[in-house]
């Protein structure tokens, strides 16, 4: 029922935080990320800092629209090719997915809490 | 509701892209069900004004 794909050339630089690049077919893929992104005006940063435990949004649920239409989909490749000549991709990142090939299922998910740490005026230039 | 999907030729050159991020897809191929989600936080009380002082360590 599904096609093949057929890629010449892939060029990708970097693939990171959970993210994959997939040749083949797959059944089911869940990639998920969580980051705490911290920006500070001087840059000190100890290497075990973060405690994702205590920011809500990396627990919280997400809400997800729900399907109230029953859809029959009914599906005829003529042609069983899916030509794409050259793909060029800088960066896949935070549980992203880059895939040739068929799939049922991709349920992705990003969790990012962002912070920034500046300095009070009267200490700014110090 | 019926749907009635035709796949004819499908060729393309070539493919450009600066970043796949976030829980995107880049998908060369057929698929049934796709969820992508990302959630992203930045309240006013992200922006500390202070002392510059460690986050509290993992556990």
């Amino acid at each position: 029922m599904s096609r093949i794909s057929v890629v010449k050339q892939i060029t990708v630089n970097e693939i990171g935080l959970g993210s994959t690049l997939f040749v083949g077919d797959l059944v089911e893929v869940k990639p998920r990320s969580k980051a705490l992104a911290i920006q500070r005006e001087v840059a000190n940063f100890y290497g075990n800092e973060g405690n994702l435990d205590s920011y809500a949004i990396f627990s919280r649920p997400i809400p997800i629209p729900s399907i109230y239409e029953d859809v029959k989909m009914e599906i005829c490749s003529s042609n069983p090719f899916i030509k794409v000549g050259t793909v060029d991709i800088l960066s896949i990142s935070s549980s992203s997915l880059m895939q040739v090939g068929s799939n049922r299922t991709i349920d992705a998910e990003t969790r990012t809490k962002h912070i920034r740490q500046l300095l009070p005026k009267d200490q700014k230039g110090t | 509701m019926n749907m009635q999907v035709e796949n004819k030729e499908l060729t393309v050159g070539s493919v450009q892209i600066t970043g796949v991020s976030s829980s995107s897809v880049f998908l060369i191929g057929d698929t049934q069900c796709i969820t992508l989600s990302s959630i992203f936080d930045t309240p006013p009380e992200s922006l500390i004004i202070g002392p510059l002082v460690p986050l509290a360590a993992e556990k």
